[in-house]
């Protein structure tokens, strides 16, 4: 904590970034011309746009945001849960996120952030995951996690979360940057994973007031403090207009540079990483086409082995299973089938189709979802 | 001059006798029925009035006290008519001695129309059933001529009052009052459905017939068009015939809703698929003058709720006591009636709310909220009714161009048969018919794991999240797999089939 900073101004501070749409830039200017962030607040929204040529609309809707909240309750309320507010003059304050235009005035941490110049990736993309996005983001979360890299991602449905159980999974850690305030948990099944993410060293991360409810346009902007944690930044799956590719624009925009893993050319799902890639964004295949992203100065302490680009096709675990339930994983391939396909495929019954069906659950290789089969693994 | 007759009245799905009782004093002329009666009854007055004018009779014009005993019970209905004209015909002396005296030997059932011919009444055969104990004849329109078949009792088929007077009177024999209607078997035998009709959908298929064999509830979630309706339409052909017991009590649930139609006693297993608009009362039952509801009507056959998650959540809610106790109670301030309520519930409903999750060819336009949300209508409890849950998908052109069929309806059912019958040898001399009613005592007396399950059962726990309450299910639903393998005890691979069929899962949470 930079303790140049007194209390009363750090309260301030919580107050104005209340207000969503304050630029950095207008901070400064604003302080110039009025001493400090107590001293705007002492002003009425006339003052404020005619001193420093605010549209008058804008500065009414700074002072009525500043005052819908209560700084010394949002501070209590977060120091009671470990967590802290930082604000850009705090060391703790993230550089990377410190050096982008939109920079938060005020930024609210559970658990622990990972220290400037860590390897930190973007793991992201759409909420109706497909089979393939699951398997795909299971694989290079676990790879990431195991080398040493910090995933950052927005604990939403679908890709988000899991590429957080990747890491939670090998108990690594990870930083979720959320789209309410740090004292509610959306969507309310990923409790459990917010939970085992902060056991794991991990970070749950906010600009909003302590209690913001999840508003749409929340998480969008809360894309740019994903983009701005993390470089590369790697779209799993996406539609063409989805909140992934906001993040992908955004990272652009800062200079970060932008991965996307491609996807079969019929799913709607993988439209947006095709048309990235198309675009001129990276390609992933492997954990070795991120990795070779991340800047020399962060590679340090990095597990070497996942940097090595292999040729071999991927691994066939499924090599030791019987033959049956080997042509089980053949049959439904690389898509997804239901009990029927498979049953007629191999000529079996139901109740014979269910036990070598079960059997690939239990084992991992398979997941159903609403009836339908796909390879869990790789 | 007083006057007895001796007629019905419905409580439940019971009758009971109740005896009109007719004074005719010197007075203001006036006609007063007391002894709780309600709106349709009390409207009977001015029926009965003008049906003896018409009927060529006079209407006295005196003081009139009609009194329905026993008077605490509530009567409804509009058999009274007739009981009430003739209480007044011979309370006012317009009868012969002889004619007075052999009114005792009857029990008269019957609305009047204004002219004085008999129309068809609801409720006759829970009436006729329980009054057999009088041993008297009864007097029934000639439209119920059915039920009265049905209760065994002796009975005549007056067309009119007047013809029915001339009966009394001896001016006319029995077999000028009595029609004998012989239905011709099998009326309405509409074209039969067959499961071998649809294609594909092995899986569904199964699940149904395994619902079939152990009385289990099934929901089937599906894509539009996949064949959800279709197969619940079939279901009932695969279930095993009504027993002489079972077609009674539902045919008098038919006959109490004047649901009869031209069958005699209902012979195949009812199929009611009420629309998810139905009101909660309609569902289950009740209204202040309480009447049986879809429940009660799908009793011994299937109750087919189509888009399952449309329906609103209170008559989902209110489906929960019918399937846990395979009655309805309906309390009033005055009563308190039950119907019986068991049957099979057959529930159907899309992934989603736009109907397209996990179709290869459309895409599902539905957020992740809308989908969670329209899941969580089915709510834990009604889930845990439910033993089977299975997905269908699309049926490929192939599969439905194909030129073998699949299996029949008749094979279907041979197999159903035998599960019910070693149920039926399993359970004899207990209340429970079939695998999915089992108490917890005869599951642990039936149901033993087989050796090594438990390793299995552990990591389908795991795996899927599964209750201990939806062990108990799963061990029911095996029992009824080995049944139709006419297997002793149940196998692993029993269990294993089961978990084919688990309840829908809601939550798309990452493993951690």
């Amino acid at each position: 904590m930079n303790s140049a900073i007194s209390a009363e101004e750090r309260l301030a501070r919580i107050r104005l970034n209340a207000f969503l749409y304050f630029r950095a830039d207008w901070l400064e200017r604003l302080i110039e011309i009025f001493g400090s962030a107590q001293d705007i607040l002492r002003q009425n929204a006339e003052t404020l746009s005619q001193e420093a040529n605010l549209n008058p609309d804008t500065a009414a809707k700074l002072l009525e945001a500043a005052f819908s909240i209560n700084p010394q309750e949002e501070w209590d309320k977060t120091t009671k849960l470990n967590g802290h507010i930082y604000i850009p003059e705090d060391e703790e304050y993230p550089q990377s996120l410190r050096n982008c235009k939109e920079a938060p005035l005020a930024l609210y941490v559970l658990g622990k952030l990972p220290p400037d110049e860590h390897a930190c990736v973007a793991v992201v993309g759409t909420r109706k995951i497909t089979p393939y996005g699951r398997r795909v983001t299971r694989k290079l979360g676990e790879e990431l996690a195991q080398c040493g890299v910090t995933i950052i991602s927005g604990l939403a449905r679908g890709i988000d979360s899991e590429s957080h159980a990747a890491a939670v999974r090998l108990k690594k850690p990870t930083v979720a940057v959320i789209g309410t305030g740090i004292g509610r948990c959306y969507p309310a099944e990923n409790r459990a994973l917010e939970k085992a993410l902060l056991e794991y060293g991990g970070a749950v991360v906010s600009e909003l007031p302590f209690n913001s409810p999840p508003n749409a346009f929340h998480f969008p902007r809360r894309n740019r403090i994903i983009a701005a944690l993390s470089q590369p930044i790697v779209v799993v799956e996406g539609e063409i207009k989805s909140g992934a590719l906001i993040t992908a624009k955004l990272a652009l925009e800062m200079g970060k540079d932008v991965l996307a893993v491609p996807g079969p050319i019929d799913s709607p799902q993988s439209g947006g990483p095709n048309s990235l890639i198309r675009q001129g964004a990276g390609v992933v295949t492997s954990v070795a086409d991120i990795l070779d992203y991340i800047p020399q100065v962060s590679r340090f302490g990095l597990d070497s082995r996942f940097f090595e680009h292999t040729d071999t096709a991927p691994d066939k675990p499924q090599e030791d299973l019987p033959a049956k339930q080997q042509q089980v994983m053949q049959i439904i391939g690389t898509g997804s089938c239901s009990l029927d396909q498979v049953a007629e495929a191999l000529g079996t019954d139901v109740p014979e189709t269910a036990t070598l069906l079960f059997e690939l659950e239990v084992k991992g290789f398979l997941s159903c979802e609403n009836g339908l089969y796909s390879k869990n693994k790789f | 001059m007083l006057a007895n007759i001796c007629t019905g009245a419905i409580k439940g799905i019971e009758g009971f006798a109740v005896s009109v009782e007719v004074d005719i004093a010197p007075g203001m002329p006036t006609l007063a029925v007391v002894g709780l009666p309600d709106v349709e009854v009390r409207e009977s007055k001015e029926r009965v009035v003008a049906a003896i004018r018409n009927s060529g009779f006079d209407f006295p014009l005196k003081r009139i006290t009609v009194n329905l005993s026993p008077a605490e019970l509530r009567k409804s209905g509009t058999h009274f008519d007739l009981p009430i004209a003739l209480g007044i015909l011979a309370a006012s002396g317009q009868l012969s001695a002889n004619a007075v005296e052999k009114l005792s030997q009857f029990l008269f059932l019957g609305e009047l129309a204004l002219d004085g011919s008999l129309r068809p009444c609801a409720g006759v055969l829970p009436m006729l059933i329980s009054c057999q104990q009088f041993a008297k004849t009864a007097v029934i329109p000639p439209q119920n001529v059915l039920e009265g078949q049905v209760s065994s009792t002796p009975f005549i088929t007056p067309h009119t009052l007047k013809e029915l007077v001339d009966y009394l009177e001896e001016r006319i024999n029995q077999n000028q009052v009595k029609i004998n209607y012989i239905p011709t078997e099998e009326t309405e035998q509409e074209a039969e459905l067959d499961f071998c009709e649809v294609k594909g959908q092995a899986l569904a298929k199964r699940a149904l017939e395994i619902a079939a064999a152990g009385g289990h509830n099934v929901l089937m979630i599906g894509l539009p068009g996949t064949g959800k309706s279709m197969l619940a339409k079939r279901f009932p052909g695969i279930l095993p015939p009504l027993t002489q017991e079972e077609a009674l009590e539902i045919t008098k649930i038919y006959s109490i809703c004047n649901l009869m139609g031209k069958s005699k006693l209902l012979t195949r297993r009812p199929f009611r698929d009420p629309h998810h608009t139905i009101s909660d009362v309609a569902l289950i039952g009740g209204g202040s003058n309480p009447r049986p509801g879809e429940v009660s009507l799908a009793h011994n056959g299937v109750l087919f709720l189509d888009e399952f998650a449309e329906f609103s959540r209170s008559s989902l809610e209110v489906l929960r006591e019918p399937l846990e106790n395979g009655k309805v109670t309906i309390s009033r301030a005055k009563e308190t009636v039950s119907y019986p309520a068991r049957f099979t519930l057959v529930a159907a409903m899309n992934p989603c709310p736009c109907g397209n999750l996990g179709n290869p060819l459309k895409p599902c336009t539905c957020t992740p909220m809308q989908i969670n949300r329209y899941k969580s209508r089915i709510s834990g409890p009604l889930l845990d009714r439910i033993d089977l849950t299975v997905n269908l998908n699309p049926v490929k052109y192939t599969d439905w161009n194909k030129q073998s069929e699949g299996e029949t309806s008749a094979q279907i059912r041979e197999r159903v048969l035998q599960a019910r019958e070693i149920q039926r040898r399993r359970f004899a001399g207990t209340s429970t018919t079939a695998n999915a009613f089992m108490s917890a005592k005869e599951l642990k007396e039936f149901c033993p794991l087989p050796t090594g399950a438990d390793t299995i059962l552990e990591a389908a726990m795991r795996k899927f999240g599964l209750s201990a309450r939806s062990l108990d299910k799963i061990l029911k639903t095996a029992r009824t797999i080995a049944d139709l393998e006419r297997s002793e005890q149940i196998q692993t691979k029993h269990l294993v089939e089961v978990m084919q069929y688990r309840p829908l899962d809601r939550k798309g949470v990452a493993d951690l």
